[in-house]
């Protein structure tokens, strides 16, 4: 065990902050607290600014965008340890690598795992964000129970036919496909019906209504299939065959996160103590103790983060890692909530002129009771935990 | 920073495992919570040359403590380990057996004047008693002999480690420690009695888990009930939460690196906290079986709460915390 890195790995990190230093816009260096979150029109509707277009694909371009994939994917063949130093560069600077995620993290993986030469080649502009993604996983009827999802892929021979409704499908109103989950065989176990088709969003039929979040701002939508044709040649993977990529684009979405989640608690706590220092609570016992407990917290969790890594390198499991995501939204939860709390009677002020740092503090809070829930709520978290870590049996 | 574990500290864990499963099995426990001589040949035969363990790395020793924990050791293992670190900065060399008393009445290993020092592990254990005295500034160590000292024994939750107040008369001849050298001596106590903390944790965590998959009830075991099983989550987290916070302690100490003052206060504060979040889950989930005397998991929960309260309880550390935050 120990603190440092070789010359070797330093010499990356060194390469990568002159990187960032040459070229990151001033717009990636806003610290966001919620990747994203400020990217909307005049109405609220998501789009993707030029800067972060730019950026995304500058960070592509120079093979930083996913440093271990080779140059043709964005990247330069780094090792698993130079990735966590890249993440962590990244994170602890608040910089984004793109405002949208689907795209580079969980749909260009799973191409590059299970699509066949033609899909494979779809990967690098998915990576590069010159074609935007969203993932049609939700429906009405299929958030937490996923395999529930009823939205039916007929087989008409030279095509499928696709009706059906998708919901919170995050960047849908900016994106051109859709990686989309549907129903093949509605007679077999749920989980065994479940088939993955690459949907171009312009095929007729598709109708994609934005949906405001409680921030007001709409980053997700529905999208409704009306006997949509899709071409067979569409279908990723093998015929019914699709629940395996759905639990392979959870854990790329799941294997990175804790990095940027920590960072975000890291930057909370901190600023929460400075905010403290400002308005002159720092003798309060009781606000020193209730953050002391927190820094614990999020200084634990990146120690966490870490000797999971470590396993994980070894080619263990890394049973902290299941703990990262549940650990480190509840966290995130907590802390913007003490920075609402820190303006006592001013917590529920929003204005921009009044309350503290432009009212971050509201924002992120209501921003981050979607970590809670999306990819996977903490309570379906704590079930895989109990049963695939501690083993416990099936409830 | 890098957790994966060498070659030979996998080793020493591999070791410390099943030298601690093999001769320190529950009926040992329960014969030295009887009479503590029942763990001396553990002492005598075994654990006696683990000693020097405590002059090397403090993340091997975290590692050796963490197995030591996990079977509620009874003995004066502990209080030696302790001697052994003092020892070494205080550049005093023991001829035998030893423990440290430094406390005052708050428990806390602030150098004092008092001449009655309390919270001393193992007192009449051991034949040699290293006395730190002094002020903040001026700390003086004395190895004195356990027959030139009045050793009481105060009845606490944890009788498997006793604990005394010593009475010291005349401390003879003293040794200068240099402030950062204590401070430094005091961040590897905290971690050894933390790293124990997280073995203790483990086993009343993994007791329970095993316990939820075997015991029926409504026709299937109570581990299926979602109920239970968060609870035992919660418990699993805040446990690797702690069990990382104490390797990363050891690591900045070893280092000797700048974040070790606020590393260490978290691993002692977070290690307490989780040990005693698994004592009370797994008592729960143990339920009327584990509240008996003869189960034996109280050894393990009396350990937990007596752990944190060694040395300064998580309150204190995370108050102490605080202190270097908002400075």
């Amino acid at each position: 065990m120990k603190l440092s890195f070789s010359p070797e790995d330093e010499n990356f990190r060194s390469e990568l902050i002159a990187f960032l230093d040459e070229h990151c816009p001033a717009e990636a260096k806003k610290n966001r607290d919620l990747i994203g979150s400020d990217c909307v029109d005049e109405d609220g509707i998501m789009m993707i600014p030029e800067w972060a277009k730019q950026w995304q694909a500058t960070l592509f371009d120079h093979g930083w965008m996913i440093p271990s994939y080779p140059v043709e994917l964005g990247g330069r063949n780094a090792t698993p340890l130079q990735t966590m130093i890249y993440l962590e560069e990244l994170a602890s600077r608040g910089i984004p690598r793109s405002v949208h995620f689907g795209g580079y993290a969980i749909v260009a993986p799973s191409l590059l795992e299970f699509g066949n030469d033609a899909q494979k080649a779809l990967a690098p502009a998915a990576i590069r964000g010159d074609t935007v993604w969203c993932i049609g996983m939700s429906e009405p009827g299929a958030g937490s129970d996923l395999a529930a999802l009823s939205t039916r892929a007929e087989d008409k021979s030279d095509h499928f036919l696709v009706s059906g409704q998708k919901v919170w499908t995050s960047y849908a109103m900016v994106a051109s496909k859709c990686f989309c989950y549907v129903r093949t065989d509605p007679e077999a176990p749920k989980h065994k019906g479940i088939s993955v088709l690459i949907i171009d969003l312009d095929t007729p039929g598709i109708e994609v209504r934005p949906l405001r979040h409680v921030t007001g701002h709409a980053e997700f939508a529905e999208v409704f299939f009306d006997e949509v044709k899709v071409p067979k040649e569409n279908l990723v993977g093998e015929l019914n065959k699709g629940w395996r990529i759905t639990m392979g684009s959870l854990a790329h979405e799941r294997g990175g996160l804790w990095v940027t989640g920590v960072a975000g608690c890291q930057r909370a706590v901190d600023d929460i103590v400075a905010m403290i220092k400002r308005r002159g609570l720092e003798n309060d016992a009781a606000i020193r103790l209730k953050v002391a407990k927190l820094y614990a917290q999020v200084h634990s969790l990146r120690a966490m983060g870490w000797k999971g890594f470590a396993s994980f390198a070894q080619g263990s499991s890394a049973p902290e890692h299941s703990f990262m995501k549940v650990a480190t939204s509840e966290l995130q939860q907590t802390l913007f909530e003490l920075g609402m709390d820190i303006q006592e009677s001013g917590l529920a002020i929003t204005d921009p002129a009044v309350a503290e740092e432009e009212g971050r503090w509201q924002n992120t809070f209501f921003g981050a009771l979607a970590s809670t829930i999306g990819g996977g709520t903490s309570e379906i978290q704590r079930n895989i935990i109990a049963q695939h870590v501690l083993q416990l049996p099936k409830n | 920073m890098d957790f994966s574990l060498s070659d030979e500290q996998r080793m020493i864990q591999d070791t410390a495992r099943s030298l601690f499963n093999k001769e320190c099995g529950l009926d040992l426990v329960r014969a030295a919570w009887q009479d503590h001589n029942a763990a001396k040949p553990l002492w005598e035969k075994h654990l006696n040359e683990w000693v020097e363990i405590a002059l090397g790395d403090l993340a091997d020793l975290a590692l050796f403590m963490e197995e030591y924990g996990r079977t509620a050791t009874p003995g004066e293992f502990f209080a030696n380990v302790l001697a052994q670190q003092v020892a070494t900065e205080a550049g005093l060399s023991l001829s035998g057996s030893a423990t440290v008393a430094v406390a005052g009445e708050d428990g806390l290993w602030q150098p004092n004047q008092q001449s009655t020092k309390h919270f001393v592990p193992s007192a009449h254990d051991v034949e040699q008693i290293i006395v730190v005295t002094g002020s903040e500034q001026i700390i003086q160590a004395a190895l004195v002999s356990t027959t030139d000292v009045t050793i009481n024994e105060v009845e606490h939750m944890d009788q498997l480690r006793p604990q005394c107040t010593v009475t010291v008369n005349a401390m003879g001849e003293t040794a200068d420690i240099a402030p950062g050298q204590w401070s430094y001596c005091v961040q590897r106590c905290l971690v050894t009695t933390a790293a124990e903390l997280v073995g203790v944790g483990r086993y009343l965590l993994e007791s329970a888990v095993e316990y939820a998959k075997e015991r029926e009830q409504f026709g299937k075991p109570i581990g299926a009930f979602q109920g239970l099983q968060w609870k035992l989550v919660d418990a699993a987290l805040e446990l690797e939460r702690a069990a990382a916070a104490v390797a990363y302690a050891a690591m900045c100490v070893d280092a000797d690196d700048a974040d070790r003052v606020r590393a260490v206060h978290i691993a002692k504060a977070e290690a307490g906290q989780a040990a005693r979040r698994c004592a009370r889950t797994s008592m729960q989930v143990h339920a009327g079986i584990g509240y008996t005397w003869e189960h034996g998991l109280h050894y393990w929960l009396r350990r937990a709460y007596a752990g944190d309260a060694f040395m300064g309880t998580s309150e204190y550390h995370f108050k102490q915390l605080a202190a270097e935050l908002f400075v």
